[in-house]
């Protein structure tokens, strides 16, 4: 066994993703500022100096103080306090783990089932496909904003403030998975109709093979390298959906607050003078946003098939 | 009983406008361990008559008539979970260009074993010795490690040696070759036909092979059949047709392979060119190329007659045929 996962390393390291990944300054850069904000993000509960979500550790007293080097800066607090007195490097880390959870999650269920009814529609054809393929244009003349608006709304309304902040975080992921799920079903039927063509399709129904196991083994990994890349790309869609949407009040709570919600509870004191509130956790997103769109860049290039095809 | 026995198929394409017919009556049959030559042009209608033989035709294509009988049961009216029990495991088959026929993201090892395990209930282990079996029967170059690779690390010639491979896999009774040669290296192209040729003896495998190289055919069957616009035209012994062709569209065929002619003259060419499905001529579709076409020829189309173990599709043929029988009689 140990020597089929050493051929694999090594069949890593001589392949062209990571040849092409070395070479890259960008994507090299934007790789390791995203892996430590994740690994910030999901070891936040070690690394936070205080517990934003714990009311005991709050104090009011403590509220909009700057962060260190300014005048008043308390040395406890190094980014700052926001108008409720918690500390706000704590408050970025946990938000950067809701957001990057909403990220993740949303493009996960997008992916489910954009590829499902990709590939249903792509290798069945017909009615299936035009069934199918009518829901995703319907479901993109929606904005994502918009049904997400509508949906929390009702949420909110049926399920009350307090339910709601339990419940909040599946149901951004649930909104923004399935407002965007057409994005990735357009790219894998797609694909599918360009791979359903080829040879090796034949032959696997020559093999007597069922249509399920072609579709699922056969086709499906011959389409991941778009899946990829737009999983990519929409994953800090995502991120900004979700902060765009708490900053309209219908997110994250912010008694557990995303960056877009941070930004939101801040820019109510920014006339006050307690810029920072809003603009550290605004940094934070941006980058973040930035790096996975940089390295969604660069996956599009590697996986370009008239780039580099094998 | 034959093995495979083809009946009267005829096979449709419904397209706008109504159906083309891209097979007409066809009919023959395969014994076991039997070699069978299928020959004509691009368009003749070879692949489709593959293809619909696992009754695996595409969209818009179907069987619009006639019978397959496989071991006496119609393919034709099978159900798909039947057919899934024979294609692959009964009667395996070889496509044209090996570079596309493996799937590039799964190793050889995998696309083995899978296929194995589609039809046998064995182990991985055992079906992974299975495969590496075929793999040293069809003389690949350490087979061990080839099963761990992806066909793109492999040759055209190793790639089509593998797909050999799986076509024997599950030990098939017909082994169904579209042109396996035709997009390899000429060098390979010889080494490869022998490798089949060999295997299918050695198993005792039924081969339905299909190309439109005469020479290939003459070397490798028993039997051959000419194909013309969706039908056959000229059936019999492999020997007999290559000797003394009695169509003129085969005498044709064999007239432009190169060695017929004098070196550095011109090669003959049969003129024109298929007729597409979507106008076939009236009578025989062989007509407007044919140097003896009649006003019978542009008319009806030909029944099939004798001539010796040769069945054939032609009127001029049959005129002949008439002739030489009145002049033994006049000659007692």
């Amino acid at each position: 066994m140990t020597t089929a996962t050493v051929s694999r390393w090594d069949r890593f390291r001589e392949s062209f993703f990571w040849y092409s990944f070395k070479r890259d300054k960008v994507a090299i850069a934007s790789f390791i500022v995203l892996l430590l904000m994740v690994l910030a993000a999901v070891f936040a509960p070690m690394l936070a100096p205080a517990d934003p979500y714990d009311l005991a550790q709050i104090d009011i007293m403590n509220s909009e103080l700057p962060p260190a080097g300014l005048d008043g800066a308390d040395p406890a607090f190094p980014l700052g306090t926001d108008a409720q007195g918690r500390d706000l490097l704590s408050t970025i880390l946990y938000g950067t783990r809701v957001s990057l959870m909403i990220g993740f999650g949303a493009v996960l269920l997008q992916s489910i089932l954009g590829v499902l009814f990709g590939l249903l529609a792509g290798y069945l054809g017909g009615k299936v496909d035009a069934v199918l393929m009518r829901i995703a244009d319907v479901q993109l003349s929606f904005s994502t904003l918009m049904v997400a608006i509508i949906v929390g709304a009702v949420f909110k309304a049926s399920f009350g403030n307090l339910m709601f902040g339990e419940i909040a975080i599946y149901m951004l992921i649930f909104i923004i998975g399935v407002a965007e799920w057409p994005q990735i079903a357009r790219t894998v039927r797609a694909s599918v109709l360009a791979e359903k063509k080829k040879e090796y399709v034949d032959a696997a129904k020559v093999m007597g093979f069922g249509t399920p196991r072609i579709m699922f083994r056969h086709i499906l990994p011959n389409t991941l390298s778009p899946i990829f890349v737009i999983g990519t790309v929409q994953i800090a869609n995502a991120i900004i959906s979700e902060a765009a949407l708490s900053f309209l009040g219908l997110g994250m709570p912010e008694t557990q607050p995303s960056l877009g919600s941070l930004i939101k509870s801040g820019f109510d004191y920014i006339q006050s003078g307690s810029w920072w509130i809003t603009l550290i956790p605004g940094l934070v997103l941006v980058v973040l946003v930035l790096v996975i769109n940089l390295l969604g860049d660069w996956l599009r290039d590697v996986m370009n098939p008239r780039l580099y095809k094998g | 009983m034959a093995l495979l026995e083809v009946k009267n198929l005829d096979v449709r394409f419904a397209v706008r406008g109504g159906d083309l017919t891209a097979l007409r009556g066809i009919s023959f049959s395969l014994d076991k361990g039997e070699r069978l030559g299928l020959v004509g042009e691009s368009g003749a209608g070879k692949s489709v008559a593959a293809f619909s033989v696992l009754n695996l035709i595409a969209k818009p294509g179907y069987i619009a008539g006639g019978q397959i009988l496989f071991e006496g049961k119609d393919l034709a009216a099978m159900s798909e979970r039947e057919l899934r029990k024979i294609r692959g495991n009964r009667i395996a088959m070889i496509f044209q260009d090996p570079m596309m026929t493996l799937n590039p993201v799964l190793t050889i090892g995998t696309q083995m074993v899978e296929a194995i395990l589609a039809h046998r209930k064995i182990s991985k282990k055992e079906a992974r010795a299975i495969a590496l079996d075929r793999l040293q029967k069809v003389q690949i170059p350490s087979p061990e490690k080839r099963l761990d690779q992806y066909p793109h690390e492999l040759s055209g010639g190793m790639r089509q040696r593998v797909i050999i491979a799986i076509a024997l896999l599950l030990d098939p009774e017909v082994i169904i070759a579209d042109e396996p040669t035709t997009a390899l290296d000429v060098t390979i192209q010889a080494e490869i036909m022998d490798l089949l040729l060999h295997l299918c003896e050695q198993e005792n495998v039924a081969l339905m092979l299909i190309t439109h190289d005469l020479g290939v055919v003459s070397q490798v069957t028993q039997r051959m059949l000419v194909m013309y616009s969706g039908r056959i035209i000229e059936q019999g012994p492999t020997r007999d047709i290559i000797d003394n062709a009695q169509h003129p569209y085969t005498g044709g065929l064999i007239s432009a392979l190169p060695q017929m002619g004098e070196p550095g003259a011109r090669l003959f060419q049969i003129p024109g060119s298929m007729p597409s499905l979507k106008n076939v001529p009236t009578g025989c579709p062989f007509h407007p190329r044919c140097e003896y076409a009649t006003d019978e020829c542009r008319q009806a189309m030909p029944d099939y007659v004798q001539a010796g173990r040769v069945d054939v599709a032609c009127f001029e043929v049959s005129k002949r045929i008439e002739q030489e029988k009145h002049m033994q009689e006049e000659r007692p």
